[in-house]
């Protein structure tokens, strides 16, 4: 009776841990409730326009300009910095307001986004490794180009492939795809003008190979038809900064200068002490957050796994049926898939924001719950049947037959499996770096979007799991040697 | 006289497979029915129905004036009445001996765990293995097993109890044991249905013996009757091959 009590009390504090840290998450940029409120999506790296400044705070040109009209037109917004592919599908489902990101007009877009002002001038550009030798794009015949998913970009080099002749390989930020490009894994990247220039600068070892073309302007975009307001807002606030100087002065600040500028001393770069030194914050948020979403993971998905799991055993063909459906569904599908469509496909429908977190945990809880239902289940039918009558025949109700004498004999044989899932689940949090959020894997992408140091910092961050991954090791072992001395 | 056990026209089929073709059976208060019969003709399945571990397709079952069909009868509360011992002892592996007892009267609140334990050690000591309580049932030999199954289910108090087959699983050497056991219940007034081939312990212990084939109570009597002169040309078919060995 205690036992259970206690248990009861520990997953409803874990309930009330979650929920709170939802509504914490949505509802603190609430605060000021006067002015209106807007979420507003922006790429993770796409410096000079937006990247992550020493302290882990988003700088850049589109992001001081966002701040500065946001003050000019009193209204204020939450950033979700997320790869610009899913930010630009996520402002279409309803999960964003506003997309500011060096998004590139184009008639295509403009077909399902209102667009503001132009506000910057731009044009495409080619770029190689210096050392391939390569100086014309008719060299790229049967080569591999580098793009990025969703930009306008890499649009721009499909239509010219055939001219040329190179094949097309996509990644989801730019710096993963300027280091494809140096390391020789791709011949040539495609990138807007003042990026590729900004990250030459900036120590990437590439060099361009044409001049701009298919010149074009980046906007800020809202769902077509929507959140009017905000639209008016940003064209009335861009007007004034552009009058007012304050614009000028926010190119100037980036394009003029290095950003270790804005992202610390690069000297600390050299060494793992450095980086960690330099990234602390980040790092420790980064794994706060994947600590966050392993427990909590955990804990809803074996809810949720041993529920779905013992429906598969109660004498009911409804809840067979049930139960084979959901393991069927949610251990078919790709982490990926059900995180995307969690977090981008079920606003569209219903119309709800789903804060990433809450999306990632509902990916996790599903997911991992399902393999766990799968073990539970083959576990409790693992138990000879006679187990059931001899309880049944000596009065005990179903549900306590079931807690008292088959439960405890099918968990002794779920234990490895139990541990092997939590395990998965940990690592599983890193493809939720896709839907935005900035765990572990996420913070590495990021920091080395700023320093170039990859080697050095996924080694940290390989470290990091290492780390957790044995914690959790001994928690496991920890509680198994209880459970089996009981 | 009360009936502890009124059975009428009970048929039970698995699909096409009718099993029991029509039952009629009463059983008295303090009574010791004996059921013997070929493998295959129905005991099981018969006994089973008794504490509705299987569903019957017709007919009446009364335990203790509860009616079994009536869905609205509680099952729980009937079965407390009815112990039931398996031939493969069904304890849990996963508590000890003691425990395996006192599971059922604690978790249905019918007593405190203390009280519980006392009568516990009481019934282990009734069935000679007072000194295994703390054992798990796998450090058990399989006639211990079989008497701690016992004292599990009267643990719950039952006024009924029900055997299938308790001795048919164990090495000849712990058939005794267990059957003294059960003559000793039979002695203190236990109402006993008991599935077995031990036709002595049928012999020496049976109000009644009933026999079963092809789902149908062919022959029923005192042991003198069926064992020295059976009617039904089963029986006496039967009876001349486990008799005659
Ligand atoms: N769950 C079930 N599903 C289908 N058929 C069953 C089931 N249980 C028993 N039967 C069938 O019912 C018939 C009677 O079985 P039952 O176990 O009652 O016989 P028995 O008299 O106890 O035999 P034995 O002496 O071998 O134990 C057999 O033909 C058996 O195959
Ligand atoms: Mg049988």
């Amino acid at each position: 009776m205690m036992k259970k009590h206690t248990w009861l009390k520990a997953s409803w504090l874990m309930v009330t841990m979650l929920l709170g840290l939802i509504v914490f998450n949505t509802t603190t940029a609430h605060a000021d409730t006067k002015e209106p409120h807007y979420v507003i999506t922006t790429d993770t790296t796409f410096a000079p326009f937006e990247f992550q400044g020493q302290n882990g705070k988003y700088v850049g040109i589109d992001m001081d300009m966002l701040s500065a009209i946001a003050k000019k037109e009193h209204f204020t917004y939450k950033l979700v910095p997320i790869a610009f592919n899913s930010g630009a599908q996520g402002v279409l489902s309803g999960q964003f307001d506003a997309i500011i990101a060096g998004m590139t007009i184009t008639p295509e877009r403009q077909q399902v986004y209102d667009f503001g002002t132009p506000y910057y001038k731009t044009g495409i550009i080619a770029a190689v490794s210096p050392k391939s030798g390569i100086t014309d794009l008719n060299q790229l015949r049967g080569k591999t180009v580098a793009l990025k998913t969703g930009t306008g970009s890499a649009q721009y080099a499909v239509s010219i492939q055939k001219k040329y002749g190179f094949k097309v390989t996509y990644f989801n930020d730019s710096n993963t795809m300027y280091n494809a490009v140096a390391l020789g894994n791709a011949a040539a990247a495609f990138e807007d003008d003042p990026v590729m220039k900004y990250a030459i600068k900036n120590g990437v070892k590439l060099k361009i190979i044409t001049q701009p073309a298919n010149g074009g302007e980046y906007g800020f975009a809202v769902k077509k038809g929507q959140n009017k307001e905000l639209l008016a807002k940003f064209n009335a606030g861009y007007a004034a900064i552009k009058k007012d100087g304050t614009y000028d002065k926010i190119v100037a600040k980036y394009l003029g200068s290095n950003e270790a500028k804005f992202s610390g001393d690069a000297k600390e770069n050299n060494s793992i002490i450095g980086l960690l030194k330099q990234n602390k914050n980040q790092f420790i948020s980064g794994m706060i957050k994947t600590l966050q979403l392993t427990i909590f993971g955990i804990v809803f998905a074996t809810i949720f796994g041993v529920l779905i799991g013992v429906l598969a055993v109660v004498p009911n063909k409804f809840a067979h049926g049930f139960s084979s459906t959901v393991i069927y569904i949610f251990r078919g599908l790709p982490l990926l898939v059900l995180a995307f469509f969690i977090y981008i496909g079920l606003p569209s429908l219903t119309g709800t924001k789903i804060p990433a977190i809450a999306a990632g945990l509902i990916t996790l809880t599903l997911n991992e719950g399902a393999y766990i239902a799968a073990f539970v289940a083959g576990g409790l039918k693992h138990v000879d049947a006679g187990q059931m009558e001899a309880a049944r025949s000596l009065g005990l109700p179903y549900w306590k037959a079931m807690r008292k004498v088959i439960m405890p004999q099918g968990i002794k044989l779920m234990i490895p499996s139990f541990v092997n899932q939590f395990i998965i689940t940990l690592k599983d949090t890193s493809i939720l770096s896709a839907i935005g959020i900035i765990e572990l894997t996420q913070t590495g992408t990021v920091i080395i979007s700023r320093n170039m140091q990859g080697f050095r910092v996924w080694f940290i961050v390989a470290m990091m799991y290492l780390i957790i991954i044995t914690l959790l090791t001994f928690l496991a072992k920890w509680a198994d040697k209880k459970f089996a001395s009981k | 006289m009360t009936a502890k056990v009124t059975v009428k026209d009970l048929h039970k089929a698995y699909g096409d497979n009718e099993v029991l073709k029509g039952i009629n059976l009463e059983v008295q208060e303090n009574e010791v029915v004996v059921m013997i019969g070929p493998s295959g003709s129905g005991k099981s399945t018969f006994l089973r129905t008794l504490n509705k571990l299987e569903d019957p397709t017709s007919g009446e079952i009364l335990i203790n004036g509860y009616n079994l069909v009536d869905k609205k009868t509680d099952i729980n509360k009937v079965r407390e009445n009815v112990g039931m011992v398996f031939q493969h002892f069904n304890l849990f592996p996963h508590l000890s001996v003691l425990e395996n007892v006192i599971l059922a009267p604690v978790e249905l609140g019918k007593m405190s765990k203390e009280d519980a334990k006392a009568l516990g050690m009481q019934l282990l000591t009734q069935v000679g293995l007072a000194e295994k309580a703390d054992a798990k049932p796998t450090q058990l030999s399989g006639g211990q097993k079989q008497r701690v199954a016992i004292a599990r289910a009267l643990a719950m108090k039952p006024s009924i109890m029900l055997f299938d087959e308790p001795t048919s699983a164990l090495d000849p050497e712990m058939v005794g044991d267990v059957l003294q056991v059960m003559r000793d219940l039979a002695e203190d007034g236990m109402t006993m249905i008991v599935v077995t081939h031990e036709m002595g312990f049928a012999k020496q212990v049976a109000d009644r013996v009933v026999f079963f084939a092809d789902g149908y109570i062919r022959e029923q009597g005192t042991p003198e009757e069926v064992f020295n002169n059976p009617q039904d040309p089963r029986a006496q078919d039967f009876l001349n091959k486990v008799l005659n060995v």
